[in-house]
């Protein structure tokens, strides 16, 4: 089953700006999408169109088969959502705060708590679950609110910027719950992101947008061919630094024997596909590109 | 409306115990409430007790309230006449003020602490967070008028019972205001807020924007004092019935206008 469908879906506000236009995805379960684009490309705009907060101007999209715009309420149900406006209480602990998103999906006060003490022991808040919130710091807020959203268990997880004001080793061990869900508990995770490389550590599939418009959507392998075939091959020959583009691995030995047999000595070889973030810039300079043709035509 | 399930039970709850613990707001929900029930009639009464002298000053208020005139001056009926008469006005204004600080902090302070959003990602509809705060506030307004009611009439009993040995028996007034009017009226100034809460930003500036309701309350003790009407159970019957149709009038209005995007 999908996990998310959009079509063509569109978002003008009433002052008239184009937040995201004609997005068409697919996500399937158990996937975790990067979707990746500078401040401003409609990744926000996009998760709030997801899960109902706006209602698409044209276009549709479906959560689980089930229409945001219709039955918001159940599509929350089954969506943890961690924005940076969406706040919790300061005056209740972060223990209290949990209990009450608990109880406002529905869950018994036992149900609550258990599972609030395990989430707050993943995420190293086990010691200041009985401080106000007013004293976290943002941090300690940042993995509160990713409990808050798991509180209920949901099928779907939208992160908007999840490891922003995170320490490296939080941010480590953030990533490792979310690629533990996945996998073991098949949670689709919507990852909204602009951090490219700390995306292609944990994504499985990506979605690349820049002002509102989708430029690629797909895994590495899929975005790498768009922009360009082959690898870089980095080779120290006699103290000095040489590059070639190979298609395949498998020419690399004949460029080295090429240097062996010569009686070039050799003390380094390595490799290097496409990161992800050479594959945005590429996408970006792209639409650039095209966009200054349609201008100049 | 008041079928609740556990979920919008959540939300009561919550905002209940917000405003309890919270030490700038609920000391204002407190200090209305003393003063019309503790200063003013004890005010009243001291003054009956104690100004003998100027017990013609006090006839004349009689006689504006059109209650009729007496050979001799008993202080129990001039306590009764006033404390039927008067008071249930001044008391209107406790409903008033307990529901409009209530739920300014429930629906605009949400806004402003920025927990709004997270309330909305809920699995409740927009209509079921608004009947679960309107109820809140209903229910705290309704608790502390209920509760400074007693408050009111334990202090009156024993100042009465120690100062002139009788007791007062409350009139067919405070029945309909507690019963009638105050929900009427806490509906209403509930409403005011609901409906300001998408374009106030802070608590403060909604309860300005509702404050103007207190008005015909000064105008009705205004009236009462001058003559013109005489605020009786009859009265206060019938307007009653007029306030809580519009409140439920307006409330239904109200809830039904709103969408995810114009409260974000």
């Amino acid at each position: 089953m999908n996990a998310v469908t959009t079509e063509a879906l569109s978002k003008t506000f009433p002052h008239g700006k184009k937040a995201v236009d004609r997005v068409s995805l697919t996500i399937q379960q158990g996937e975790i999408y990067g979707f990746l684009g500078p401040n401003g490309a409609g990744k926000t705009t996009t998760v709030k169109l997801l899960i109902g907060m706006l209602t698409p101007s044209e276009g549709s999209c479906r959560v689980f088969d089930l229409d945001p715009v219709q039955h918001p309420e159940k599509v929350h149900q089954l969506a943890g959502v961690v924005t940076e406006h969406a706040q919790m209480y300061s005056h209740l602990t972060g223990f209290d705060n949990l209990l009450y998103y608990g109880a406002l999906f529905g869950l018994s006060g036992q149900e609550s708590r258990t599972h609030a003490e395990a989430l707050l022991k993943k995420l190293e808040l086990t010691d200041a679950k009985d401080q106000k919130l007013a004293t976290y710091s943002t941090g300690m807020r940042q993995r509160l609110s990713l409990a808050r959203a798991l509180i209920h268990r949901p099928k779907i997880l939208f992160l908007d910027e999840p490891t922003s004001g995170l320490d490296p080793e939080s941010a480590k061990n953030v990533n490792q719950m979310i690629e533990s869900l996945a996998r073991e508990e098949g949670t689709t995770v919507f990852l909204c992101t602009h951090q490219l490389r700390y995306a292609q550590e944990i994504c499985n599939t990506y979605g690349l947008i820049d002002g509102g418009v989708m430029l690629a959507t797909g895994g590495l392998a899929k975005l790498r061919a768009l922009v360009s075939t082959g690898m870089t091959v980095t080779i120290h020959v006699n103290d000095e630094t040489v590059q070639a583009h190979v298609q395949t691995k498998d020419e690399i030995p004949r460029i080295v024997r090429h240097y062996v047999e010569n009686g070039d000595r050799i003390s380094h070889v390595s490799s290097q596909e496409m990161t992800l973030e050479e594959i945005y810039f590429a996408l970006i300079e792209r639409r650039k590109g095209e966009k200054g043709d349609v201008e100049h035509e | 409306m008041l079928s609740m399930n556990k979920k919008q039970m959540a939300i009561i709850k919550k905002d209940l115990k917000g405003i309890i613990f919270d030490k700038q707001q609920f000391p204002v929900l407190l200090i209305v409430p003393a003063v019309f029930t503790l200063v003013l009639p004890t005010i009243f009464i001291l003054l009956i007790h104690f100004g003998q002298d100027s017990m013609t000053d006090m006839q004349d208020l009689l006689n504006q309230l059109s209650l009729g005139t007496q050979e001799t001056i008993d202080p129990m009926f001039m306590i009764k006449a006033i404390l039927d008469y008067i008071m249930p006005i001044f008391f209107l204004l406790i409903p008033i003020m307990s529901a409009m600080v209530m739920a300014a902090s429930s629906f605009v302070g949400e806004k402003e602490n920025r927990t709004l959003e997270t309330l909305l990602y809920s699995p409740l509809t927009i209509r079921m967070i608004f009947q679960a705060k309107i109820l809140a506030s209903f229910l705290l307004s309704m608790i502390i008028s209920l509760g400074s009611f007693i408050v009111m009439l334990i202090v009156i009993e024993l100042e009465t019972f120690f100062l002139i040995g009788s007791f007062y028996v409350p009139g067919l007034s405070w029945l309909v205001n507690l019963f009638l009017l105050s929900p009427a009226i806490s509906g209403i100034a509930i409403t005011l807020i609901v409906r300001g809460s998408a374009k106030a930003q802070t608590a403060q500036e909604s309860q300005q924007r509702a404050v103007f309701l207190i008005l015909p309350i000064i105008l009705l003790v205004a009236g009462q004092f001058s003559g013109i009407v005489l605020v009786g159970p009859l009265l206060l019957l019938g307007l009653g019935v007029v306030l809580a149709a519009v409140a439920v009038f307006l409330m239904r209005g109200s809830i039904q206008k709103f969408s995810y995007e114009q409260l974000l």
